[in-house]
């Protein structure tokens, strides 16, 4: 209850990032791209003097269609020490928390129940919270 | 001060604030178990670090107060007020100590100490008790007691900070760096701009500076490493039945705290082989003539940003031919392979996943697992290891390290428009595609190239990196960088152009691109864009090409392979009398072409600078250098290397007949046939024990050239490279040479000696050198490096 969301969109639908976890909003413009990694790993972007591993969110989630957003941002995330740029198709504002979480409804699809914690009301209305901790390792793994 | 003992004093201080609070909830209460926990505590470390230095008296008192605590903890003995109250004495007496110790004074025993620990005793008379005064410090001279404390205001007051800081601070600074060149740029671009580029270049000097500090605060003696190694050699030895004492040499020498934890793992491990396996028993050594304790030395030396470590043992040496037996029973190689390698390689053997040469797996090594895993932890921090080893006499093994953890030297390249970097420690040599030297063949799916007579396979790193098609690469137009893996596996990896090299500091990469197994970390340019580092040695596993297609001399024409004679390659040559001498293939390195400024020749000490590196110069016995350029072989023993002049290097043979050794010429190993017409062989060993000098002692001078001008960068880096000097970074903070263009902008930053060089031909009178005047300048170059490197 209470907890501090940052509002965004993935893939389309309003989804939340719990904002205690996010550093900083960045809109990224240099990726340099590092072969041979799965495809929702964008690269590389330069934040001050580290390096950024930047994700795309919608395809991590196992959606066909990368984010999209004119001005490409991206919540900036610590996981274990690594920093990540998570890229969303925009990002709004921080608000509160008006319920507790409640399971995910079915038929949000499949990636959206793997990476969601679950849904919260909001003064907007319902988003789902996403565990970004799934985000980063990405869909999984289609079987060959 | 010693920093150890500064340390020392720290904690034992530190020791005496904590446990104050304790000490006198003792006193309230002398049966509080937890209490007389934490003193005990405190009185052993203070013991165990007496170890480490000379300290009887402190020694004793600790050792007869923890004696009686231990008593108390097993329940012997009570603690009673008497008990505490000489307990309490005693570490009020180490507080004083401390201080004394600190101050550089003589610890003196005296009658008050014995009366201290005679305390202790549980049957103490009460008398004896009250017969301990408080302590009088040592000297109750009016004068001695004021130089001491004149001495123990000029000691060096330390704190402790965590390192979680330091890094904190040092990215800072790594963050002030690559803004400030950024700005350096666009100031560059915006022309001179006198008002702002006085005060930049002092921030920059400043900045330099500080980088240096920060440096300096995460170094650590290598003593902090050494000084746990005594105690587990003692343990070990005794586990083992053997005797063997430590030496140290180097302990000065810094480097990066974190570096000194990670190698800390791999130093027990080789130490446990060494007593285990390397030293024998006290038995057997006298058996044998030698002393019956074996000696474990360890040397470190700092060379430039690297630091070597040696570790070697007098021990049994290892046992090339069980060692090659086990090879081969556990498959890693054939017999053949193994009858074809050179003892120095089969000693690499050790390093093989799963190989040991014990016969008994003791509790101690032994286990298979081993040597495979000291060399990638190594490998992981940009360092490397080599071993080598004479049998009865002993084993070596020779750690090279990086100074800093996170630096590391590489040579950037570039695929698909993008840059790569590459640690330099594993390229062997550059060629390029299209060059004559080079040959390339199919076989199956994989490309091999002929180069220098061995067959090397060959990778491009665009399909390495999935960006491109093998099918649609064109070879002839790469770059083919010659990769050689600690593993001795050496493969070609084609990648479209090398740049340049670069010391960068690599940083950690997010495990979901580690798990694509090409990257080894990432690393900043200094206009910010990220830029990878490659993992080589993974890139080679993944494409099976570690231990599987081994370098093998190819064999020059078809006929001698149907005939299957297993000789020993050679590589032929003319020495500088015009006379054919031979030498085996295996020491041939490379083969270099330098011009004679190179050399170094001084009554009996000739040498050669070849890559900015001294190397010994052998074969001038055999006549005179030619006027201009001189070819050289260069030949390394996997320790040392050296260069031997030739006239000229003729073609690859094999040596299929017996060799007729002669008794009278320690020179060479022998005489044989070659092509039906006598040849002597050189002898490495000989050739080695004569001039070897352990690799990268010598480190290049720097020299710092002026940035702005074109000239500079494409006519005189070279010429300057090639003398044997390193260029400076705009950031190394000393130099030894700085070399001026009248017209351009001097180079920044200071220098021990300064050339002047001038546009035009005419003397000006000032000590200049025209600038197109190359041998001037490079007698010039020569004078500076000799007068420095004598």
């Amino acid at each position: 209850m209470n907890d501090l969301l940052l509002m965004c969109t993935i893939a389309g639908r309003d989804a939340a990032i719990p904002a205690l976890r996010v550093q900083t909003i960045l809109e990224i413009d240099d990726v340099t791209p590092i072969p041979g990694t799965p495809d929702f790993i964008c690269g590389l972007t330069p934040l001050r003097s580290q390096a950024l591993t930047v994700v795309d969110c919608a395809l991590a989630l196992g959606f066909d269609q990368p984010c999209s957003s004119p001005d490409r941002r991206a919540a900036v995330v610590e996981i274990d020490g690594h920093l990540y740029a998570l890229l969303v198709d925009s990002a709004q504002d921080v608000s509160e928390a008006r319920s507790d979480l409640v399971a995910i409804p079915g038929g949000l699809g499949e990636g959206w129940q793997r990476a969601g914690l679950g849904m919260v009301e909001t003064e907007t209305g319902p988003v789902v919270l996403v565990d970004i901790e799934k985000i980063i390792a990405g869909p999984p793994a289609l079987a060959a | 001060m010693d920093e150890l003992l500064a340390d020392f004093i720290a904690e034992t201080r530190e020791m005496l604030e904590q446990s104050g609070t304790e000490l006198v909830a003792w006193e309230a209460d002398p049966s509080d178990r937890a209490r007389i926990d934490t003193i005990f505590r405190f009185v052993h470390t203070v013991k165990g670090n007496c170890g480490f230095f000379d300290f009887p008296l402190l020694e004793k008192l600790s050792h007869a107060a923890e004696d009686a605590l231990a008593e108390c903890r097993a329940g012997r003995r009570e603690a009673d007020p008497p008990l505490v109250t000489a307990v309490l004495a005693i570490i009020d007496r180490i507080g004083e100590l401390a201080d004394l110790i600190e101050a550089g004074e003589e610890l003196v025993e005296d009658q008050n100490d014995m009366a201290l620990i005679a305390a202790l005793e549980a049957d103490a008379a009460i008398e004896v008790q009250s017969d301990v005064v408080p302590v009088e410090p040592v000297s109750d001279e009016q004068d001695d007691a004021v130089t001491t404390a004149a001495k123990r205001n000029t000691v060096q007051r330390s704190i402790r900070l965590p390192v979680d800081l330091l890094d904190e601070v040092m990215k800072g600074v790594s963050d002030m760096v690559l803004a400030r060149n950024d700005l350096a740029r666009r100031l560059r671009e915006a022309g001179e701009q006198p008002t702002i580029d006085g005060p930049f270049e002092r921030l920059s000097a400043i900045l330099a500076d500080v980088r240096t500090s920060i440096t300096r605060m995460r170094m650590q003696r290598l003593e902090h490493l050494f000084t746990s190694l005594p105690r587990l050699v003692r343990d070990l030895s005794s586990e083992l039945g053997k005797q063997v004492m430590v030496d140290f040499e180097g302990g000065e020498v810094e480097l990066d705290r974190e570096m000194i934890e990670m190698i800390r793992d791999p130093l027990t491990h080789i130490i446990r082989n060494a007593i285990d396996h390397g030293v024998e028993s006290p038995v057997e050594r006298l058996q044998k003539g030698k002393r019956e304790i074996g000696l474990l030395r360890f040397a470190a030396r700092q060379s430039g940003n690297q630091i070597s470590l040696l570790v070697s043992d007098d021990g049994g040496g290892i046992n090339t031919e069980r060692l090659g037996q086990k090879a081969v029973a556990a498959g890693i190689y054939t017999k053949a392979e193994i009858d074809r390698m050179s003892d120095a390689q089969k000693h690499q053997l050790i390093f093989e996943p799963g190989l040991s040469t014990a016969d008994e797996v003791s509790a101690v090594s032994g286990r298979g697992v081993g040597m495979d895993v000291v060399r990638a932890n190594l490998e992981r921090v940009g360092g490397s290891i080599t071993v080598s080893s004479k049998p009865g006499e002993g084993t070596s093994f020779h750690l090279h390290l990086p100074l800093t953890l996170s630096i590391i030297a590489t040579l950037t390249v570039s695929s698909g428009g993008q840059n790569y970097a590459i640690p330099r420690s594993y390229i062997e040599e550059i060629v390029f595609g299209s060059a004559s030297s080079v040959e390339f063949a199919q076989a199956g799916a994989r490309r091999l190239i002929t180069f220098r007579g061995r067959r090397v396979p060959c990778l491009s790193l665009a399909d390495v990196l999935g960006t491109q098609d093998n099918e649609r690469c064109e070879w002839e137009t790469k770059t083919l960088v010659l990769v050689r893996l600690a593993s001795e596996d050496v493969f070609a990896l084609a990648v479209d152009r090398v740049h340049d090299h670069e010391d960068v500091v690599v940083k950690p990469i997010a495990p979901a691109i580690m798990q694509t197994k090409l990257y080894a970390g990432t690393t900043l340019l200094d206009d910010g864009t990220p830029m990878m580092l490659l993992d080589l040695p993974s890139i080679a596993q993944m494409r099976g090409l570690v231990g599987e297609m081994r370098s093998k001399p190819a064999i020059a024409d078809e006929q001698t392979q149907k005939k299957a004679k297993n000789g020993v390659p050679l590589m032929l040559f003319r020495g500088l009398d015009g006379r054919r001498r031979a030498v085996r293939l295996e020491l041939v390195k490379r083969i270099d072409t330098v011009s004679c400024d190179a050399f170094d020749i001084d009554g009996a000490r000739t040498q050669a600078v070849i890559d900015g590196r001294i190397l010994p110069l052998a074969g001038l016995e055999h006549g005179t250098l030619p006027e201009e350029r001189c070819r050289l072989i260069r030949l390394s023993d996997g320790d040392s290397e050296l260069v031997y002049a030739v006239s000229e290097v003729l073609d690859a043979a094999e040596m299929t007949d017996e060799l007729v050794v002669s008794a009278d010429d320690a020179s060479i190993e022998g005489v044989t046939l070659v092509e039906g017409k006598p040849v002597p062989l050189i002898d490495g060993h000989t050739l080695f024990f004569r001039y070897s000098t352990p690799k990268r002692i010598e480190q290049p001078l720097k020299c710092r050239i002026p940035q702005d001008s074109d000239w500079a960068r494409t006519i005189l880096e070279p010429l300057v490279e090639a003398a044997g000097y390193r260029i400076a970074e705009e950031d190394d903070d000393d130099a030894d040479l700085a070399i001026e263009i009248a017209g351009n902008t001097a180079p920044h930053g200071p220098a021990k000696e300064t050339i002047r060089l001038r546009p035009d031909p005419e003397d000006a009178g000032d000590g200049s050198i025209y600038r197109y005047d190359r041998e001037s300048l490079l007698a010039e170059l020569k004078r500076v490096r000799t007068g420095r490197a004598a």
